[in-house]
């Protein structure tokens, strides 16, 4: 599209470098392609002989016995229930597309096929051929690989597996490969398979093959000079937003939404990956989850006041995280600890109130927490949130404004479910989203080796345990307080101490 | 739509079951009933719903189809597959949970697959009921480490066999959804849906594997068909089964195979314990393990081991074999000491 170095992403002096692997790689591909098309020509030539010398025996046959021999023609009438005793040297049957409409005994009423494949053992790792390292991550490794039948180059993720642990495999590594293996939607990644290792007996090298992307929209940010363009934003959120409506839909929280977690390929599609904390919560959800999900930065405000029942709302938190982050490509809410990023917050959305947010103060960490009664504070304001945040983003249209300071509602029922977000005003608006298609490209951080890191909170780790008796949330407040405390009021936000 | 579909065993793998392993067909469908039997008995004792258990007893089915059934004991399979689906349900239960039901289970004070009352007139009198010692399952350290070390092993066996898809649409609720829209066919919603779901639960059991060859709505509507025959409701006249996508073979199919194991089950029982009583000093019933298949193996002159059951899987045998002499040693030295 561009031509050399014109690129406005790329033009630092590592790209020669760059440049070079990925000519070395142009090359490898082009070298596959040709080898692959001698060989299908040879298959070709095979096959085409195959055919003729059958062609010739079928002419043959039929001149000796007539016209008959077309029932045990390969295509002849479908058999109407599954075969369950195969000859055993007949090739297995094609597979029934899914949900095709067969005709039915009698009638000509259309029944509907359901084709749920099949199960089988595992393949084994030793089909891929390992290219190079993406990261080491808090979940395990992962990997750029290639299948060797095939050619195709996938991502290899490797199952953390902890031999200490007596509870067997890791509850989220395998919610994380039954979840995936249900979704299929464009802005979801795609598992293709689940290999081991080559020794069976002891199955403990387990590799989740996912398709592979060549970014994810952390490092692009990072790596930058410029912000997205309000179009790009635009296309970026609408595909994540109908990820997640695809996956509320059918009742999965992702419960880890951020940056990284987000893959970009050459072509713009981004897809949500990383379903390690992911998990099928019912409606109304269950009375006890943990809350100890989602990455700091990204986490609402519920699960920080210890909310143990909590549904959808809180990915859409994390997606008005994830908004802020495209707009200034820094991350928004970087809390340093549980009561830091509770102050980011309030500094950024304002104090909730009995108003804004009912029943806010009965979640079990917020009784450590003491807020100017409604009466004396910001209350005559009809949406503080939104005076702040278009404080922050003095570039954003009105709509733009409007969606985010929904997203960053402190009480969650305030904010929109991601299929009412899809049909918000702001995608409507121009500058229209870019088309995919026409999206800039830039130079694959995940085919090299390196890349830089920047300190980045993990998400929560399984088995830790929530602090006993909650966060104490009594050392918050000191940027409110220590304001406000020479107010002649004394409100603000004062403490109790426990 | 995946919550109404699930993945189908493929004619070779039904066929293969034939020629898998040394086994008698007729041994395998004995293990395979008294083994799903089992697992329904612990997804009781553990209190878990039956949704969970029924994807256990379903899976259990699909590993058979991919490994022999002799790869490990016939309980330690089991109690991995109701663990695994605990596991992702949520009801999660601890492997000492599993250990502790799984034990009581296989002692001689459980009265699972205590010797029927009612069998033939010309069998001796069965024996009294078992009563309940404390001390038949109680659980040493050691015998819970070595069966906890096992049923993580055969977790990941299973999963590798399946390829870690753990996928399970069960009928049930398809099935209530069903009857509402015949409005319960005009009779006691409680008597017909209780019928419906016995005939699901029973079907988990059938040697035919019906969970492995046929879509939740076909069993769904099969059962149906039967609790409404046995009900006496009155169904619609019309080929209303059509609305749910099943075609009039395979609800026959379905409806003979869903009939049957009732009477296949009691004739099945009848045969395990006549296994048990030759094989065992004291009838005393209970459930059946690799020891008895393999001692009725020998007496039927087929080798045990040939196959499958050997090369690899060794250290795996070495294992349990070794787990196993440990146990029976314990239980003499505790014996002899009380």
């Amino acid at each position: 599209m561009t031509g050399k170095g014109k690129s406005r992403w790329a033009d630092s002096a590592e790209d020669a470098a760059l440049e070079a692997q990925v000519k070395k790689e142009k090359e490898e591909k082009k070298r596959i392609k040709a080898e692959k098309a001698r060989k299908a020509e040879t298959e070709k030539k095979r096959r085409e002989a195959e055919a003729a010398a059958a062609a010739a025996q079928r002419q043959h046959q039929q001149q000796q016995t007539g016209d008959d021999d077309d029932d045990d023609d390969a295509n002849g009438p479908p058999a109407k229930r599954r075969r369950l005793s195969p000859d055993r040297d007949a090739p297995p049957p094609p597979p029934p597309l899914q949900a095709t409409p067969t005709a039915s005994s009698n009638d000509n009423s259309k029944l509907l096929r359901f084709e749920g494949g099949r199960f089988g053992k595992c393949r084994s790792v030793e089909n891929y051929d390992k290219l190079n390292d993406i990261e080491e991550g808090a979940y395990g490794w992962v990997a750029r690989a290639r299948e060797i039948e095939t050619g195709k180059v996938v991502a290899l993720k490797r199952l953390k597996i902890d031999p200490k642990d007596r509870s067997g495999l890791p509850v989220t590594g395998l919610r994380e490969i039954q979840i995936l293996k249900d979704c299929s939607h464009r802005n979801i990644v795609k598992l293709k398979e689940v290999v081991v290792g080559d020794d069976t007996s002891k199955i403990d090298n387990i590799f989740i093959v996912l398709e592979f992307l060549e970014h994810d929209l952390k490092s692009i940010l990072e790596d930058m000079p410029e912000p997205f363009l309000a179009s790009e934003v635009k296309t970026l959120l609408l595909q994540l937003c109908s990820g997640i409506a695809y996956l509320h839909l059918h009742y999965i929280l992702h419960r880890d939404l951020k940056t990284s977690n987000l893959l970009l390929n050459n072509r713009g599609q981004l897809k949500i990956a990383d379903f390690g904390m992911a998990r099928y919560v019912p409606d109304p959800p269950p009375p006890k989850l943990t809350q100890l999900v989602v990455t700091l930065w990204y986490r609402a405000p519920e699960l920080l006041l210890g909310a143990a029942r909590y549904g959808p709302e809180i990915d859409m938190w994390s997606v008005g995280c994830i908004f802020g982050e495209l707009l200034t490509r820094e991350p928004l809410l970087q809390g340093k600890n549980e009561v830091d990023e509770l102050t980011k917050i309030f500094e950024l959305c304002g104090l909730p109130t009995d108003d804004s947010w009912p029943g806010f103060r009965r979640l079990p960490n917020a009784r450590s927490l003491r807020l100017p009664s409604s009466s004396s504070s910001s209350s005559s304001t009809p949406n503080p949130t939104s005076a702040l945040i278009r404080a922050r983003f003095p570039l954003l249209t009105t709509a733009g404004v409007s969606l985010l300071s929904s997203l960053l509602s402190l009480n969650p029922s305030r904010r929109p479910t991601a299929s009412e977000m899809l049909e918000h005003e702001y995608f409507r608006q121009d500058p229209k989203p870019k088309q995919e298609a026409m999206f800039p490209t830039f130079p694959s951080k995940a085919g090299q080796e390196r890349r830089r890191k920047r300190e980045t909170p993990n998400a929560p780790q399984r088995n830790q345990k929530a602090p006993e008796g909650g966060i104490d949330f009594s050392s918050l407040g000191g940027i409110f307080g220590a304001a406000r405390e020479r107010e002649e009021r004394g409100g603000g936000f004062s403490l109790r101490m426990v | 739509m995946s919550h109404m579909m699930n993945p189908l065993a493929t004619p070779e793998q039904l066929y293969q079951r034939r020629s898998f392993s040394a086994l008698p067909i007729e041994l395998q469908d004995a293990i395979f009933f008294s083994t799903q039997c089992l697992t329904q008995a612990a997804g009781l004792l553990l209190q878990l719903p039956q949704s969970v258990t029924a994807q256990a007893n379903v899976l259990l089915a699909r590993y058979w189809l991919e490994e022999p059934m002799m790869f490990h004991e016939f309980s330690d399979i089991s109690a991995a597959s109701v663990y695994l689906t605990a596991k992702l349900s949520p009801y999660p239960r601890s492997p000492r949970d599993l250990a502790l039901v799984y034990n009581y289970l296989l002692s001689p004070s459980s009265t699972l697959f205590h010797p029927l009352a009612t069998l033939s007139d010309d069998s001796p009198p069965p024996p009294p009921p078992p009563t309940n010692i404390p001390n038949d399952y109680y659980l040493p350290e050691h015998i819970y480490n070595s069966f906890h070390t096992r049923m993580l092993n055969c977790e990941s066996r299973i999963l590798y066999a399946l390829s870690f898809d753990t996928h399970v649409s069960l009928p049930h609720s398809l099935a209530i959804t069903y009857l509402q829209a015949l409005d319960f066919l005009n009779t006691s919603k409680s008597t017909i849906s209780k019928r419906t779901l016995a005939y699901l639960n029973t079907s988990l059991l059938s040697p035919q594997m019906l969970y492995l060859t046929s879509q939740p709505n076909a069993l769904a509507v099969a059962a149906i068909y039967n609790a409404a025959k046995d009900v006496g409701a009155k169904m619609p006249e019309c080929e209303w089964w059509e609305v749910f996508d099943v075609d009039r073979e395979e609800l026959g199919f379905l409806v003979v195979g869903m009939r049957s194991v009732d009477g296949w089950g009691r004739k099945m029982r009848e045969d395990m314990e006549r296994m048990k009583g030759e094989t065992e000093s004291g009838r005393r019933g209970g459930m059946i393990r690799r020891r008895d298949v393999e001692g009725e193996l020998r007496r039927r002159g087929l080798s045990v081991g040939n196959g499958h059951a050997g090369g690899s899987e060794e250290p795996v045998d070495m294992e349990a074999e070794m787990a196993r002499r440990m146990d029976e040693k314990m239980a003499e030295i505790e014996a002899s000491a009380s």
